[in-house]
């Protein structure tokens, strides 16, 4: 998708005479224009959930909500967390679990290699009381866990192997990267089987959004309102289809 | 419970104790419900939304707990034999008593709680009544007079068993003879303390059920309710089945009625919903059977003489 997607910018770029975007400057816009666009897939699943309770939403095809939670669900990653002492975990990162996160869904707590349970995340403001609470003490069916800069803290401590906590979290999209070779007397010919090639990850419904917001990028970068406009335009029908 | 095998349930899989699932079906686990519970009525097209479980379960052990207390008839038992200091240490799990009884030669015979003090708190005091205090300002406790009276068999009792005031004891004082005898007229038995079973008081704060001295040596059946909190270990608590939705409709309502702004007639129909769960639960347990009720109308054609 990612060639069809530079392509078509640079259609309408060349079209209107607006100018030229290098591949990098592309790469960059379009790992900008891809974040955006994943971080309304949020902000869409929760407008599309109080539709439902506003009953103004169907079922079947008009099921919106399914196809939103099928593109978060595309990066939906399940990895055992690294220690870092006793009971506290490294959050998912690259070195550690191969992705950074958007956020955590899921904490599973392990013991022996058996599941106990699920933790549930509990704000600093409470785990001092709740630590104290005869009755919800987080314990090993009901274990709970705070985050603090990177670490993730476990409750009870009694979870403190190396392998007995794993979470289920949406990692950010790979970083689109549009790779090509360099032929001496002309442009970059795309190349894809190049090692560090990566495709936009969302789905082809959104070529018209990426499109769009590349424009914008684009045209901020060129100094071209016309652009930026154009793109901005297009956007806007996208949402009001949406 | 996990539904089971019928080997598992009759001898556990093989594995010691092989008695451990006996019964188990009449139960649902505490982590049943919560699950249940955020499965089915919690959720984003629900009533409850965007609570926390440590709420849910907070609310969930609150209901058995509540319901340990009255609806379920599941009396504890623990049978001691007490000793010289007149003691029976209440149980970890106790939360109130149902029954205290003697054990003897095969009978089981209820006691009754002593009307009268019989266990006092005692500060060690000088001479003209003064006080002595230990290094941190703490006043210095000593055996109280009723408590070593008590355990050394010299406390009157109102009751028929041993010292009873009404005993005519007799003393031998200057080569004669006096009797003790009751001050005042009296008129008939006193119904209210005609047992001549042992006695005791429960002293809650101190932990122990305090004896008077004819229970030395004997034993004693304590019948006790508990809040089924199984010491704190969650994957132990269970509940009967037959009150499962009443603990739902308990959690559902206990969240309703807490939550900011969640409409009143929202909140009455949790709370009724809730009543009438329990009112149904209870009737279920209290297994009123045809058959137990011919056997006791099978005397009602008995003459009274």
């Amino acid at each position: 998708m990612i060639n069809s997607v530079r392509n078509t910018v640079l259609a309408i770029l060349n079209k209107n005479n607006y100018g030229y975007i290098s591949p990098s400057d592309f790469n960059l816009f379009a790992k900008q224009a891809q974040l955006d666009i994943f971080d309304e897939y949020f902000i869409t699943y929760n407008n599309q959930i109080n539709k439902e309770n506003g009953r103004v939403s169907g079922t079947g095809y008009a099921d919106a909500k399914k196809g939103t939670e099928e593109v978060i669900d595309y990066f939906s990653e399940t990895s055992a967390l690294t220690q870092s002492s006793n009971n506290v975990y490294f959050l998912p990162s690259e070195i550690t679990t191969g992705y950074d996160y958007y956020l955590i869904n899921k904490v599973l707590c392990y013991s022996g290699g058996l599941l106990k349970g699920e933790a549930e995340k509990v704000t600093h403001s409470k785990i001092t009381m709740l630590n104290n609470s005869l009755l919800t003490k987080p314990s090993q069916t009901y274990p709970a866990y705070t985050q603090e800069a990177g670490l993730l803290t476990v409750y009870p401590e009694t979870f403190n192997g190396v392998s007995d906590v794993k979470a289920q979290y949406i990692r950010y999209p790979k970083d689109p990267k549009w790779t090509y070779i360099t032929i001496s007397n002309g442009d970059p010919i795309f190349n894809q089987s190049l090692s560090d090639y990566q495709d936009f990850e969302l789905p082809i419904e959104d070529e018209n959004n990426l499109v769009a917001r590349i424009l914008q990028y684009a045209g901020i970068s060129i100094r071209e309102g016309d652009a930026y406009a154009f793109g901005k335009n297009i956007e806007q029908q996208e949402n009001q289809e949406s | 419970m996990a539904y089971l095998s019928q080997y598992q349930y009759y001898e556990n899989g093989g594995t010691a104790p092989t008695n451990q699932n006996w019964g188990s079906y009449q139960y649902v686990s505490l982590e049943d419900i919560v699950n249940n519970f955020q499965l089915m009525y919690a959720g984003n097209h629900s009533l409850i939304n965007n609570e926390e479980r440590y709420k849910i379960l907070f609310h969930a052990k609150r209901a058995i707990q509540e319901l340990n207390y009255d609806a379920f008839k599941e009396i504890k038992a623990l049978q001691l034999t007490v000793f010289d200091n007149l003691t029976f240490v209440l149980p970890s799990d106790y939360v109130n008593w149902v029954r205290i009884s003697l054990y003897k030669d095969g009978w089981i015979r209820p006691l009754n709680e002593n009307i009268q003090l019989n266990s006092a708190k005692a500060y060690l005091q000088g001479a003209g009544g003064t006080l002595t205090f230990d290094v941190d300002g703490n006043v210095i406790t000593t055996a109280s007079e009723l408590d070593t009276d008590r355990i050394n068999g010299n406390q009157k009792s109102i009751y028929l068993n041993k010292n009873n005031s009404d005993e005519q004891t007799s003393v031998n004082s200057d080569a004669n003879w006096y009797a003790e005898y009751s001050i005042g007229a009296r008129y008939g038995l006193n119904t209210e303390t005609a047992n001549a079973n042992p006695t005791f008081r429960i002293d809650k704060k101190a932990g122990v059920i305090n004896f008077d001295s004819t229970m030395l040596n004997e034993s004693c059946i304590l019948e006790y309710i508990s809040d089924g909190m199984e010491g704190g270990n969650d994957s132990l608590i269970t509940v009967n089945k037959l009150f499962e939705q009443y603990i739902y409709a308990a959690i559902k309502y206990e969240l309703l009625n807490s939550k900011f702004n969640v409409q009143e007639y929202i909140i009455s129909r949790a709370r009724k919903d809730k009543s009438a769960l329990l009112r149904n639960a209870k009737i279920r347990l209290s297994n009123i059977h045809p058959g137990k009720l011919l056997m006791n109308l099978r005397g009602d054609n008995k003459w009274i003489k």
